[in-house]
């Protein structure tokens, strides 16, 4: 057996008295795609930090060894230049700038001290040869799809020739199509002899591209595992310490009166060029959960941020509210009238990151917490704790700043900021996304709960799997249409997709297993 | 928390070791008398430095404030001297005046989106001009010689060293009472209260700066007005940032825009709010600052925005928005007003105060930057 290109050998890392890692083991050889799965917290990103050069050696205890030699990484440019390219899950690209530029910032090719564009280009557009993508070198990066964004990303990391590429969620961001490009492209990598490391929440990618698996759980490691030799339910025992029978805990409820009623909204974009939403008619019912789904660009999201006034001019059609005609100008009138959303940029459109758990979550529900002209602090903990310890957000106290949190409580902040606000109707885009597996069935649960106690849910995902196991029908949009609803019998990925790509599909979209 | 703790103590160091040169090096510094006019003038900085804090929660800038100053000033004066109109009524209005004229900046920030660095860097020419327009490049004084008036008496105006006793007194029960019934109410919730030990510490403290301030004070000619006036504006922006939906919305706004939109707060209402309250405070400071200087004249209020900045950045105030606290900004504008009245006891040459106070509003933000790092 060959030499591995990386090896962590009985890494032990600890901040204070909290151990992040705890003896763990892990080997990379050249040519694999070797996922790290895992419940947010359960120490992935601190070992990935470690490999990267994050926390310096000396800073924990075990080896890191690169082809067998003892590595003592002081900073993350001793990483680099082992050969180490780390892409994260969030984009660090500058929009202004061209493809080029982005690719090689900091070490653009110079000719007498002058920036050398000619070279720049040329290395470029081999560069993005080399990853299979057909792309003009000079377009802005501002003017790419998130999706190419993120190709971008990995393509500036290949740039430097590493030998060990780490994905950090890369498909966080991304719809199916685009999720699909990505995945191909790691693979192509591999196969080119470069070792990755690949992290993902959402287990079909790992099934995809993974070759080997390991499963980490609250700092040490559960075992590595051939992909082609397990399954997804053996990863998520691995990852929780418990097997989920049911992944997708839908309890249905009889349905009551429309709470949400659209009918042939026609809205056109605030800006020329974008999404149209044409005859859009749907119905959430009193204890129901509709399921939204759609391919990128598809108007799931302006569909949502036009209900709350933020989106669009509405041209044609009717919204109604529990039987009452709603034309919200700003999201504080669609919240007065019952009708909150989570959006699925949370760190965005969610968070007050500097400020506490307890503002957060009382900020859209001031008013009513108001005595006189003052906010009635007692009253304002009181409800607030109520929310954390129903939504079990795991803070150290109501005064931590919210940006501090992991994903998943940052997700239950933002939930329990517009439960407070006691909706008749939930829009929930993307709830699930980046958050881990244990997170995902408190958020399933939940959306029981609520649905059970006679509130509606408008759910839009990009994960078909997630609308076929949650929602008890589905509408599909595609450009701005409803290309299809299905009732929850009737719902396969199949039919999901052939509706989401409408009459106008061009070819077929790859998606993961 | 840890961080915060070092910063106030660095704050409460740096203050001493200016109090300590000052004293050092002319030992009137601390006189009665000086400590008096050091209270005047701290009252004028930070009553606009708190109006500052205002604008900066939800990430905004007020650069013509100081302009504003001398306008407002001007404005009631030429009132009063060649008007003939009563005092108390001049003030009004001119008040009234600077409420509508912020409100209208505010408006163009938030609904225009014009940048409120540019918008108000353009009231900054536009005030300085009509301010001298308006004086016709004279000296206008607040009240005839040797007289009197509501405007002059902002800051000539001391209570009887009684009055001060009493009005220590009040303010220390008023503390008392508004501690033991919060923590009655908390108790009623049932939530956790402080030791009652400290909570007396705290009051026998805060009860002991009250007082030490009156009987200074009174050693001169009793307790400034000024620092009364200074006293309800920083209770009531306190009360504004802290305890009302409003201030919770200024550091919404400043903390992330866009979330806060999308959880219902109303922005453009906050930010106008935001200047509309700046608007009645600049007024106010701009009757301080001119009744200090006896007229007007066309210098009143000249970079005292910048003076205002500085105090709420050295008291930890964020110019991106979302940070900020009263108490910060009070230490801020008390450092700044000591340094300038130390300065001018010093006889320093105003380049070298210039040079001064540049230095120490870069050197702030440097350190809280470094100590920023260091916490974390």
């Amino acid at each position: 057996m060959t030499t591995p290109v990386l090896e962590a050998r009985g890494i032990v890392k600890r901040f204070g008295a909290l151990t992040a890692l705890d003896g763990v083991s892990f080997d990379l050889r050249a040519g694999e795609v070797h996922a790290l799965c895992g419940e947010n917290g359960a120490g992935k990103s601190t070992l990935i930090k470690l490999l990267a050069g994050v926390h310096p050696h000396g800073s924990y205890e075990g080896e890191i060894l690169i082809d067998g030699r003892l590595a003592a990484f002081g900073s993350t440019r001793d990483a680099e230049r082992a050969g180490i390219a780390i892409i994260h899950q969030e984009l660090a690209l500058f929009p202004e700038m061209s493809v080029g530029e982005n690719l090689f910032l900091g070490a653009l090719p110079r000719r007498r001290g002058r920036i050398d564009w000619d070279r720049v280009y040329a290395q470029a557009a081999a560069t993005l040869a080399d990853c299979g993508m057909a792309l003009d070198p000079a377009t802005r990066v501002g003017d790419l799809g998130v999706g190419h964004q993120q190709l971008i990303e990995i393509a500036r990391a290949v740039a430097r020739r590493p030998r060990v590429l780490v994905l950090d969620e890369p498909t966080a961001a991304l719809a199916q199509h685009e999720t699909g490009t990505l995945l191909a492209l790691v693979r192509r990598l591999r196969d080119s002899g470069v070792a990755c490391v690949f992290i993902s929440h959402k287990l079909d990618e790992v099934f995809a591209v993974a070759d080997r698996i390991t499963v980490l759980r609250d700092g040490t490691a559960q075992g590595t595992l051939e992909a082609a030799a397990t399954d997804a339910g053996e990863i998520i025992r691995r990852m929780v310490g418990r097997r989920i029978e049911d992944y997708y805990p839908r309890r249905q409820v009889e349905p009551g009166r429309p709470l949400l009623a659209v009918h042939g909204l026609t809205v056109a974009p605030p800006r020329a060029g974008g999404v149209q939403l044409q005859e859009v008619s749907l119905e959430a019912r009193a204890g129901e959960v509709l399921g939204i789904g759609g391919l990128m660009g598809s108007g799931r999201s302006e569909l949502l941020m036009h209900l709350l006034g933020l989106w669009g001019a509405r041209r044609a059609g009717t919204v109604r509210l529990d039987g009452e005609d709603l034309v919200a100008r700003s999201p504080r009138e669609a919240l007065a009238r019952g009708l909150a959303l989570v959006t699925e940029d949370r760190k965005r459109y969610g968070l007050i990151p500097e400020q506490g758990v307890a503002f957060n979550v009382s900020l859209s529900s001031l008013p009513a917490l108001r005595r006189a002209a003052l906010i009635d602090r007692n009253e304002e903990v009181r409800r607030v704790q109520a929310i954390v310890d129903d939504l079990r957000i795991k803070a150290r106290d109501l005064e931590q700043a919210a940006g501090t949190l992991s994903g998943g409580n940052q997700q239950k902040v933002v939930l329990g900021k517009v439960l407070l606000t006691k909706p008749k109707v939930l829009l929930l885009d993307e709830p699930t996304r980046g958050i881990d597996v244990g997170a995902k069935l408190e958020v399933y649960e939940l959306i029981n709960r609520l649905t059970a106690a006679g509130q509606a849910i408008v759910l839009v995902s990009s994960e078909l799997g997630e609308l076929i196991g949650m929602a008890d029908r589905i509408v599909m949009l595609c450009e701005g249409r409803v290309g299809g609803v299905f009732s929850r019998g009737e719902a396969t990925q199949e039919r999901l997709l052939a509706a989401a790509m409408g009459r106008l599909g061009r070819g077929r979209v790859r998606h993961g297993a | 928390m840890n961080r915060i703790a070092t910063r106030e103590l660095s704050m409460v160091i740096a203050l001493v070791a200016i109090w300590a040169f000052f004293a050092w090096q002319e030992p009137v510094f601390l006189s009665s008398r000086n400590l008096s006019l050091l209270s005047v003038e701290l009252a004028v900085t930070a009553v606009l430095a708190l109006g500052m804090l205002v604008v900066l929660l939800p990430g905004q800038i007020d650069l013509s404030a100081g302009s504003g100053v001398g306008l407002a000033g001007a404005v009631a004066a030429v009132l009063v001297f060649w008007h003939g109109v009563p005092a108390p009524f001049a003030l009004l209005l001119a008040a009234v005046g600077a409420v509508l004229v912020w409100s209208a900046m505010g408006a163009l920030i938030a609904i225009e989106r014009i940048p409120a660095f540019i918008m108000t860097l353009g009231g900054l020419l536009v005030f300085r001009g009509l301010h001298w327009l308006v004086i016709e490049n004279q000296t206008v004084p607040v009240v005839e010689g040797g007289s009197e008036n509501a405007y002059s008496l902002l800051t000539t105006y001391y209570l009887p060293p009684v009055a001060g006793y009493v009005l220590a007194g009040l303010t220390v029960a008023t503390m008392a009472a508004s501690t033991l019934n919060a923590r009655a109410r908390r108790r009623s919730y049932g939530f956790a209260v402080d030791d009652g030990e400290l909570t007396f510490l705290k009051l026998f403290l805060l009860a002991q700066l009250v007082f030490l301030a009156v009987i200074v004070t009174n050693g001169y000619r009793g307790v400034p007005i000024a620092l009364v006036i200074l006293g309800f504006v920083a209770v009531l922006v306190y009360q504004l940032i802290t305890h009302t939906p409003f201030g919770r919305y200024l550091y919404a706004v400043g903390g992330n825009e866009e979330a806060a939109t999308v959880s219902g707060v109303p922005v453009r209402p906050t930010i106008i709010g935001a200047y509309a309250l700046m608007g009645g405070i600049v007024a106010l400071t701009g009757f301080m600052q001119t009744a200090y200087s006896g007229a007007s004249t066309s210098t009143v209020g000249s970079l005292m925005e910048l003076d205002a900045v500085a105090a709420c950045v050295i008291g930890g105030t964020s110019l991106r928005g979302g940070r900020g606290s009263v108490l910060g900004v009070l230490f801020g504008a008390l450092i700044m007003a000591s340094l300038l009245n130390g300065m001018t006891l010093m006889a320093v040459s105003p380049e070298a105060k210039y040079i001064a106070r540049g230095t120490v509003l870069a050197l702030a933000v440097w350190l809280d930057l470094r100590m920023g790092q260091g916490g974390r």
